[in-house]
């Protein structure tokens, strides 16, 4: 029998049908033995017409704003009541689902959400914008006068340095959607703060900013002015629509590639000192404890980092036949600038392979990473190393711990690992010792 | 729904399987640890990254408009008092500290009333919230806190306690944010008196001294001696961000990665990659995997259940607006919504009886929740709606 001209025909139907119908012999062996005529039953999705295709479908205004097809109910935000206050959902974390993204930007209502006091709601007519501090001409603006200024919009990740957090002593979650969803990647679109500042005349005694939020945390951060007058943003709009009010609506600050705790949400108010203010959320949180017993603060940046997205716990490889080509799939990203190659691992870090990048190549933004495999269905240790064009290679988890201990909580970007196991199936494992 | 390999996951600790990679030495150099990147970048930043120069309407793969935005004027002055009600944030020289004067007495009764249902008795902990209170404050030689040195790389460790007296470096973040966001679910509530008085009785349970004077009962914190504190761990943080060199003081320090916060080399044959004690690396799997997951894992693309048009009613906006903070889950002491067991019981005293004590208060709950606004027909609401939910679904 032509084993490639039954594999050619075998293509054309569903991969999951042909698994049902072959049980539990293996997908080689049913390849090899059956008659065609066995397995190849005519496709009922074929061979008669669709409900869809016989009926008039819905009229094209029923929703005035549209919704996804309500077959992908479960691509959702996921919460674990670990990330939060004994299960209190006004100050915790919601999860991206990492593996149903498709591209470097995630819909508005899939983005990772971290609140501290709640979700607010502001009226967008009763909101104010306040600058003042060590500035020559103070001002308050509404948001109709904010948005006079003229926008740039920009494509980056946002991502919380509590991203893995749970895993700095070993791996907790398997799911790719808890090992890395704590960030998302949008276009914003707002004005750079530099702009602002030009015409208020900042002094030269201005060295650092605090930017406020007004939910009932009062979220409050201090920044360096370099980043201030660099390529920080006041944004309002997100992948082409105002900004939800789970990322601040109707305006937050944007510090590209920095911890979103510092891009602040629901931003009231600007104020520029000589001094900064050491607000809680820069000392007794987002401050990163190493083994020596001090803590690193001011950590800005989100360090150079990858994730394989393609296979991972949600997606295995369980239905693949062995010799079958695949793609491997991932992104890596940078807060310190833009990434420049990704190195692929099957054997748990002692050879790589540089994989391709493809799509968009962007500064501080999700970059997509590819490589067809051709599955062989031995087990594999799975990882991704990024660098960067800042000099960074992303480091193993001895590596990062050396450095750190398991005790910082914040910035984990060490390498990560899956397991693939003869069957397919993918487990969040850690190389380290 | 995909497969885990419940095989491997044998609860306990986290298991070492394999030790097929046998690692014995560092990652060699490797020249091609530095590639190109697409657009001219300049390093320097002061998170230690790249800046992308902006010039002749292009910064790095965007263009933008280069024409001058000079005499834009839009918006206006804010008024002396516009600034003043919002310019209320507390600098640790004790800008923006306001006057007044609270004892620790006072701040333990608002405390008691308004805080342990979360924080738990004294700041101890224990409810899920923040712990604010306990570790020990001992120092190293070196003047760095003992326990924050704690590292739990076996499990049974324990771990460094991040407390107001063992971790916070300024006392101003702590009076700030209580004048800021507390109450957790009533903040900007408390007058001026009142946050020095919770303070005082934050930092009293932290053992903390002003002037060499323990903060007793009676000891009345205010601005004078507020501005004396000196917190146990100030000197606990780096890079040190204070005066004019703050900034490049930050450069400086990420400016070396490797050494400071860590970094891979880009190793591509035969790595080695020691760990502690110069120990080979090995798989470590899930050990206690964490499954509590809301809505549960799945990927099945299927159609969604039956839903009663998505309204939701008064009850249940009224439950999270307020009773959900403390009956979402047991941890609170309170009986969780939706456990039949707990609410069997609860209901046993007959649902009269429910409503007049969640009207009245009761163990740790204080009236309505301390949500005063709610009319005692609300709270009927809120309690069968919480009965409902908390029924066996047959």
């Amino acid at each position: 029998m032509d084993n490639t001209l039954i594999t050619k025909e075998l293509n054309s139907i569903s991969r999951r049908d042909f698994f049902k119908k072959t049980a539990s012999v293996s997908a080689v062996a049913a390849a090899a033995i059956m008659a065609p005529s066995t397995v190849l039953a005519d496709d009922e999705n074929i061979m008669h017409h669709t409900k869809w295709g016989t009926t008039l479908g819905d009229e094209l205004n029923k929703f005035p704003y549209g919704v996804p097809s309500k077959y992908e109910h479960n691509v959702v935000r996921r919460t674990s009541s670990l990330m939060s206050s004994a299960g209190d959902m006004h100050a915790a974390v919601s999860m991206c689902p990492l593996h149903e993204i498709q591209g470097i930007i995630v819909p508005n209502g899939l983005h990772f959400t971290r609140t501290h006091n709640g979700v607010a709601h502001i009226d967008p007519n009763k909101y104010r914008l306040m600058i003042h501090g060590l500035v020559d001409k103070p001002i308050v603006l509404t948001l109709d006068e904010l948005k006079k200024y003229p926008s740039e919009s920009r494509i980056h990740f946002l991502e919380c340095p509590s991203n893995g957090a749970g895993e700095w002593k070993g791996p907790q979650f398997n799911s790719l959607q808890f090992v890395k969803g704590m960030m998302s990647a949008s276009e914003w679109t707002g004005v750079r703060l530099k702009t602002i500042l030009d015409e208020l005349g900042l002094k030269p005694t201005a060295k650092w900013m605090l930017a406020e939020g007004s939910d009932g945390s009062e979220m409050g951060r201090s920044v360096p002015i370099d980043k201030v007058l660099d390529d920080a943003m006041i944004v309002w709009g997100q992948n082409g629509e105002a900004l939800r009010p789970e990322q601040g609506y109707p305006v937050r600050l944007f510090l590209p590639g920095w911890e979103a705790n510092l891009c602040v949400k629901w931003l009231k108010r600007l104020e520029f000192s000589d001094k900064p203010w050491y607000a809680k959320e820069e000392t007794s949180k987002y401050t990163v404890l190493t083994a020596s017993g001090k803590a690193i603060q001011h950590f800005y940046a989100l360090e150079v980092n990858s994730i394989i997205t393609s296979p991972c716990p949600e997606k295995p490889w369980d239905d693949l036949i062995v010799g079958e080509l695949v793609e491997i799939e991932g992104i890596a990203w940078s807060g310190h600038g833009t990434i420049t190659n990704v190195d692929l691992s099957f054997d748990g870090g002692k050879n790589w392979i540089e994989a391709n990048l493809k799509g968009l190549v962007l500064p501080k933004a999700w970059t997509k990473f590819s490589y067809m495999y051709k599955y062989e269905g031995k087990p594999l240790l799975l990882s991704s190393r990024a660098v960067d064009d800042s000099k960074n290679v992303q480091p193993t988890v001895n590596q990062e711990k050396a450095i750190i201990g398991v005790e910082g909580v914040y910035h984990r970007n060490s390498i990560c690992t899956w397991s693939v196991n003869e069957k397919g199936e993918v487990n969040n494992v850690q190389l380290r010792s | 729904m995909y497969n885990l390999d419940r095989k491997l996951m044998t609860t306990g600790i986290a298991l070492v399987l394999s030790s097929s990679l046998l690692y014995g030495g560092f990652f060699g150099g490797d020249d091609k640890s530095v590639v190109p990147g697409t657009y001219v970048s300049t390093m320097g930043a002061v998170d230690g990254g790249v800046i992308y120069p902006r010039k002749d309407g292009v910064t790095g793969p965007y263009r933008y408009n280069e024409q001058s935005t000079a005499g834009i004027n839009h918006g206006r002055v804010p008024t002396a008092n516009e600034i003043k009600a919002w310019d209320m944030d507390i600098m640790p020289d004790g800008t923006g500290l306001p006057e007044g004067e609270g004892s620790v007495d006072e701040g333990d009764e608002l405390y008691e009333a308004q805080c342990a249902s979360c924080h738990g008795e004294f700041g101890a902990g224990g409810r899920g919230y923040p712990t604010l209170t306990g570790g020990n404050q001992e120092k190293l030689p070196n003047g760095v806190i003992k326990t924050l040195t704690n590292q739990r790389t076996v499990p049974g460790l324990d771990a460094p306690k991040r407390t107001i007296g063992t971790y916070w470096p300024k006392a101003s973040t702590l009076i700030w944010y209580i004048r800021d966001a507390m109450p957790y679910a009533h903040p900007k509530s408390l007058t001026n008196n009142e946050i020095y008085a919770m303070t005082a009785y934050l930092l009293a349970n932290n053992n903390i001294t002003i002037d060499g004077e323990t903060m007793e009962g009676d000891y009345v914190l205010n601005r004078e001696k507020f501005l004396k504190i000196k917190m146990p761990n100030e000197d606990g943080f780096y890079p040190n961000i204070d005066g004019p060199d703050g900034a490049e003081n930050v450069r400086k320090f990420f400016s070396d990665r490797a050494k400071n916060i860590g970094a891979g080399t880009r190793c591509m044959k035969d790595c080695k990659d020691p760990g502690m004690d110069n120990k080979e690396a090995t798989v470590m799997i899930i050990g206690n995997e964490i499954t509590d997951v809301v809505p549960g894992y799945t990927t099945d693309r299927d159609l969604p259940p039956e839903m009663d048009d998505g309204v939701v009613s008064k009850a249940e906006k009224m439950y999270n607006e307020s009773c959900k903070l403390c009956h979402a889950t047991d941890q609170m002491g309170a009986p969780a919504v939706g456990d039949v067991a707990a609410w069997r019981k609860v209901t046993e005293k007959g649902f009269e009886k429910v409503v007049l004590n969640a009207i009245d208060g009761i163990g740790g709950m204080p009236p309505k929740g301390g949500f005063e606004n709610y009319t005692n027909s609300d709270v009927k609401t809120i309690v069968e709606f919480m009965i409902e939910s908390s029924k066996e679904i047959h």
